[in-house]
């Protein structure tokens, strides 16, 4: 059930994209998700489909992984491109009737945000697949640090990420563990009206919730009697390392805003 | 009832790039009445065989056959309740189950679920408690104030108030205390004596396999690779060392006298019947001298 997603999976391998700097990653893909909205003709966006290729291709990870990514938004997508096709007026009227209508403006629209739906979806996945969440966590603490100005607690927040984190998979085969055992005892999970799903999810939620408190404090001592203090005064075990790849990459990145710029009409 | 495997393959997560094969051709029966134990080495695919003696899962080819059910890998997934019924399981660590305000209305949530009345599953309640070692103090408590191995208790007490014709125990005495971990294989054995309630016990504690099953399967990776009564499978002890098995302590107790000269045709798996041979033995080899 819980299987069939594949955004915050990761996959190991070794290729360029999965040596690079997590902040580099990080970074870049924030930024694509911003330069995106630069596109808007045909030009832009068969440039940045192709940079988008170009980096999957570079990670070495099988395109049907990214194309399950797609999947469990698909019918978000549909709707919103339905809804650019339906109301978007302008250019030649090629079908009406009452409000709704299907004009060129409007065919165009709803195929680049198609596009840019898709696009961002790729890159996001491309990030998650390829950086492990544990490293993803040490780029959020290092790009978050510049906060400790104004007092924002940046390595407690980043401590919580990380075993959040790294309690998912544990929740998860916890949950279907405990699914398991009470469909043994003549629960029936998502059946019947609402009311009925309702109330066999409590016999699922309530025993999650006194696992997870156990299990906090269970982590909390034994955090304590390894000498863990706050975040003060730490050293550190993984650090990150910034290479010539992950410039190599911005500059891949400055490039294409300079493309886009170029290509804009 | 008995369970019938014919032919069952299951995998995980099938046509995904997660894909795993779990199981492999399994064939294997569960007869009725009989004590059947499940060992094999940590992922050999015990607990997911579990899953599928009550279709908690269904097989990816292949059928099971439980009762007069046949379970396909088109079977739907509604009417599964009866099987639910008939074949109770107690999964490891079963005390994270609980959720109820009080133990009796815990203990009864699982018949109440089967349609059972109110007021016979308080009954019920009553009844397994005691069962499983506790006095009648305790249906009025929260399930979560009580300690580890009473929480067991309760959780165990809950499967048995379904009244199940096949009980499903998978390490039901991890992490308890010597003394309790008997209490509660004795348990068992009462049950299975008495009521005649067929059980299948997935272990890794081969003394238990030695002292209470009447039947055992082992399994490598995803496979059955032997099944027999445990006299037969505790014989061989190198292929079960091979195999990263343990050895009842009586069996590999008998194994160190074989080699110090001492020779008892077939090995003992048991304390007593250790004891009872040796005993025969000494009168033996008096003879001798």
């Amino acid at each position: 059930m819980m299987n069939k997603l594949i955004l915050g999976r990761y996959i190991p391998g070794d290729s360029f994209v999965h040596k690079m700097d997590s902040r580099a990653k990080l970074v870049a893909s924030f930024y694509f998700i911003g330069i995106i909205f630069m596109a808007n003709n045909w030009q832009t966006y068969l440039l940045i489909a192709a940079f988008t290729l170009f980096a999957v291709l570079l990670s070495k990870v099988d395109l049907k992984f990214f194309i399950r990514g797609v999947r469990p938004l698909i019918w978000l997508i549909l709707f919103t491109v339905a809804l650019q096709i339906f109301f978007t007026r302008g250019g030649t009227v090629y079908w009406e009737w009452g409000v709704l209508s299907v004009t060129e403006f409007g065919l165009t629209n709803g195929i680049f945000i198609f596009c840019r739906f898709v696009l961002i979806i790729f890159m996001s996945t491309l990030l998650t697949l390829t950086t492990p969440p544990l490293e993803l966590s040490d780029a959020i603490e290092y790009l978050l640090r510049p906060l400790k100005v104004v007092h924002f607690p940046v390595h407690e927040v980043s401590l919580m990420l990380s075993i959040a984190l790294r309690f998912v998979p544990t929740l998860m085969d916890e949950t279907e563990k405990i699914m398991n055992a009470q469909r043994a005892r003549g629960v029936d999970f998502g059946e019947g009206n609402l009311v009925q799903k309702m109330k066999a999810v409590v016999p699922l939620l309530i025993p999650l919730f006194v696992s997870s408190f156990n299990r906090a404090e269970e982590l909390a001592t034994a955090m304590e009697a390894r000498g863990y203090q706050g975040g003060e005064g730490r050293t550190k075990y993984r650090v990150l390392h910034w290479h010539n790849r992950d410039t190599l990459a911005i500059i891949g990145f400055i490039l294409l805003t300079v493309g886009l710029v170029f290509l804009r009409s | 009832m008995d369970i019938r495997f014919e032919k069952v393959d299951f995998t995980y997560q099938p046509n995904t790039p997660f894909e795993q094969r779990a199981l492999f051709d399994i064939n294997l029966t569960i007869k009725e009445g009989s004590y059947t134990a499940l060992v094999g080495h940590t992922g050999s695919g015990k607990s997911t065989l579990l899953q599928h003696l009550n279709a908690l899962v269904k097989p990816t080819s292949g059928m099971v056959e439980i009762g007069d059910r046949k379970i396909v890998p088109e079977t739907d997934n509604k009417n599964l309740k009866p099987i639910r019924k008939k074949v109770g399981i107690v999964f490891q660590f079963p005390e994270a189950q609980l959720f109820e305000e009080t133990v009796a209305k815990d203990i009864a949530f699982g018949p109440k679920n089967f349609g059972v009345s109110e007021e016979e599953s308080r009954k019920l309640a009553e009844k397994m408690l005691q069962q499983v070692g506790l006095d009648e103090s305790y249906l009025e408590r929260s399930p979560f104030e009580l300690s580890g191995g009473q929480m067991r208790r309760v959780a165990i007490a809950g499967v048995l108030a379904m009244e199940p014709e096949i009980l499903v125990l998978d390490e039901p005495t991890a992490g308890l205390d010597p003394q309790g971990r008997k209490e509660m294989m004795e348990m068992f054995l009462e049950l299975h004596e008495k009521a005649g309630i067929t059980i299948v016990l997935v272990t890794h504690l081969m003394d238990d396999v030695a002292n209470y099953a009447d039947y055992v399967y082992v399994l490598e990776k995803g496979q059955v690779v032997k099944g027999g009564a445990p006299k037969e499978i505790f014989q061989e002890l190198n292929w079960l060392k091979e195999k990263q098995l343990g050895v009842p302590t009586a069996t590999e107790f008998a194994e160190r006298l074989v080699a110090k000269g001492v020779s008892f045709g077939t090995l003992p798996l048991t304390a007593d019947e250790l004891a009872d041979k040796l005993v025969s033995l000494s009168g033996g080899s008096a003879h001798d001298e």
